[in-house]
């Protein structure tokens, strides 16, 4: 039977955490970022990452998300095999789009960040129709 | 006097490193999904799995002699209308994960629990293989 379609890819960890305020060990998540005529969206693979450990931050056209990890999960277990290692996430962007920040809209589910970006107005696409007389 | 202040979150993490970096004998998982880590808990085994954005009811969990599999599927999170692609990293599709454990299992003592996206499965060892303690007895 075939194994799977999904190729695992060893975590990259953030090396150099400019202005950091925590210590700690930090992963660039994994993202699909797609844009339609009115909104840029950003999701995000952040595993282990609770809804109220998320920060988003938008300055200028950097945009910014970080998510921290419950380490107290591992208290008491003692590894025997690991594939993966366990820290917070961290990833910087820069945005080619004036956003509309007063409805930027963020989503954590399963550890999963879904941020909607709506794009400024005078970004967008404008169709002009042509009226009949 | 000094005084050095450490951070417990800072500490924990450093214990975590330094644990999982001892243990990470064979870097990754050579591609295999979804990776995993294998705990040892005195008397079951711990296994995580990251998988995030999946549901957890389509994600089925087998317990036999000394293996664990794991299958179910990762979908994509489609855009409703027409959309052009800056970035696609995360892998989707489906999933079948084999893990061999070190020992003999007791399938009737497991359980698995989802959370934030981790998948964590606690399978009890096999009765004659779990930890006794012997007791001397005062003559």
């Amino acid at each position: 039977m075939s194994p799977s379609d999904i190729e695992a890819r060893p975590k990259q960890k953030v090396e150099r955490r400019e202005e950091s305020t925590r210590p700690g060990t930090y992963f660039l998540p994994a993202v699909d970022i797609f844009e339609t005529s009115d909104e840029l969206v950003l999701v995000a693979d952040m595993p282990g990452v609770p809804p109220d450990a998320v920060d988003i931050h938008l300055e200028g056209n950097e945009l910014g998300i970080e998510g921290r990890v419950r380490i107290e999960d591992y208290e008491g277990l003692k590894p025997l095999h690991v594939e993966y290692g366990v820290g917070g996430y961290q990833r910087r962007f820069t945005l080619g789009e004036a956003i509309d920040r007063q409805n930027i809209k963020a989503q954590m589910k399963k550890g999963v960040l879904m941020l909607q970006l709506p794009k400024a107005e005078h970004a967008r696409p404008r169709r002009i129709t042509v009226q009949a007389t | 006097m000094t005084l050095t202040y450490r951070d417990p979150f800072e500490q924990l993490q450093n214990e975590l490193d330094r644990m999982l970096g001892a243990a990470l004998g064979s870097v990754g998982s050579a591609g295999l999904y979804p990776p995993v880590n294998v705990f040892d808990a005195a008397d079951a085994f711990v296994v995580k799995a990251e998988l995030p954005g999946v549901t957890p009811e389509q994600v089925q969990i087998e317990v036999e002699n000394e293996t664990l599999t794991l299958r179910g599927a990762r979908a994509f999170s489609e855009p409703s209308g027409e959309a052009a692609y800056h970035r696609r990293e995360r892998g989707v599709g489906q999933f079948r994960r084999v893990v061999r454990l070190p020992g003999r299992l007791d399938p009737e003592g497991a359980n698995a629990e989802y959370r934030n996206g981790v998948l964590t499965v606690r399978i009890a060892k096999a009765r004659e293989t779990r930890p006794r303690r012997i007791e001397i007895q005062a003559s």
